[in-house]
């Protein structure tokens, strides 16, 4: 696969795992980015040990882990709640909900559950985690429980 | 209200637009670049100031013992904070970032706590050898000075690295600390999220 083919297929993924993971459409961005430059230094050195998804998501997830590094800015739920409703809403609001409820997770758990929607295998999430996979099913779960109630509390 | 809520079909709904890659590979040039680039340059500075502390030897011929022990130990303080410097470098840039995420924030704990240490013990005793060195150093020529000029000059090193010792260097460590601390307790905590 060349790295042209890579940004196309992966862009859309690793954006969302990173939106996910952030809910701000800039810093995603930025981390999405910064992912794939990760990618294209790395690629020459990638030998087939494990698969190219695996690989990728696995380089998207700690960049979005070091992502502590440099944040110095404040963390999201201590700023006035006023800042992110006013950008615009370029989604329909259940899509939206649903990314600032996967935001609001303790952070491996938005990691676990992005790449469960993006319909990864739960054996390669628990290789991307550094989990075993029956910790993996479980958290799904539990993660999926959690967001099932807070919609709830939301359409009442 | 339902219990089963189709999370797949909002999460792919997420609206994308997919930049070019040219933009990308610049970036991945600029970063590669200036990554080399520093490290390049604190080698070269440090070891230029070696070389020409180095050449001092050489061409004035000092008599004193003291002399000598004072750019031996000069050199010899920066050849240690290199040397550390070089070896935590490559560290902070690869990390291998291709491991799992578990690994990962292990490696980067390990690679934080050593890098609070090389940031207070290694920053304090270079300082320390540096001073010692810089003293004995100029003891010859102080030593040939009449009494006053040889005051006046250590009052002014002795200042200089007073200055350092207790106002630049304990802001340094630290500014430095409170980061490396903020970090490393979150580490701690995100690792903690990861325990099987």
């Amino acid at each position: 696969m060349t790295f042209d083919e890579i940004h196309e297929t992966y862009w859309p993924k690793v954006y969302r795992q990173c939106i996910g993971y952030i809910n701000d459409p800039d810093a995603a961005k930025d981390l999405a980015q910064e992912t794939f430059v990760k990618v294209w230094l790395q690629l020459p050195n990638f030998r087939n040990e494990s698969s190219i998804n695996t690989w990728i998501f696995r380089i998207a997830a700690n960049t979005c882990l070091r992502q502590i590094e440099k944040d110095k800015r404040m963390p999201k739920s201590e700023l006035p709640r006023q800042i992110f409703e006013d950008t615009p809403a370029n989604n329909e609001p259940r899509v939206q909900f649903l990314y600032k409820c996967i935001s609001e997770l303790p952070e491996i758990e938005r990691i676990i559950i992005s790449l469960e929607l993006e319909e990864l295998k739960q054996k390669e999430i628990a290789k991307i985690v550094g989990l075993s996979e029956g910790n993996v099913r479980v958290k799904i779960y539990r993660i999926k429980e959690k967001l099932t109630q807070k919609f709830q509390q939301h359409d009442r | 209200m339902t219990d089963n809520i189709d999370f797949k079909k909002y999460w792919n709904k997420q609206k994308i637009e997919v930049p070019a890659t040219e933009e990308l590979i610049r970036k991945a040039n600029q970063f590669k670049k200036k990554t080399h680039l520093k490290l390049i340059a604190a080698n070269l500075t440090l070891l230029i100031t070696c070389i020409g502390i180095g050449f001092i030897w050489y061409y004035y011929q000092p008599e004193f013992l003291t002399t000598k022990i004072g750019i031996i130990l000069c050199i010899i303080g920066m050849l240690v904070y290199l040397a550390f410097h070089n070896t935590l470098a490559p560290l902070l840039l690869k990390n291998s970032i291709e491991v799992d995420a578990k690994t990962q924030l292990q490696q980067l704990l390990t690679l934080k706590e050593k890098q609070r240490f090389q940031q207070t013990t290694l920053l304090n005793s270079y300082f320390i050898i540096l001073s010692l060195g810089i003293g004995l150093y100029m003891y010859e020529y102080a030593a040939r000075m009449t009494l006053p000029w040889a005051i006046v000059s250590y009052g002014i090193v002795l200042f200089w690295i007073g200055l350092n010792a207790f106002y630049f260097r304990p802001k340094i460590v630290e500014k430095q600390q409170t980061q490396l601390n903020r970090l490393i307790t979150q580490l701690v905590e995100l690792n903690k999220q990861l325990i099987d």
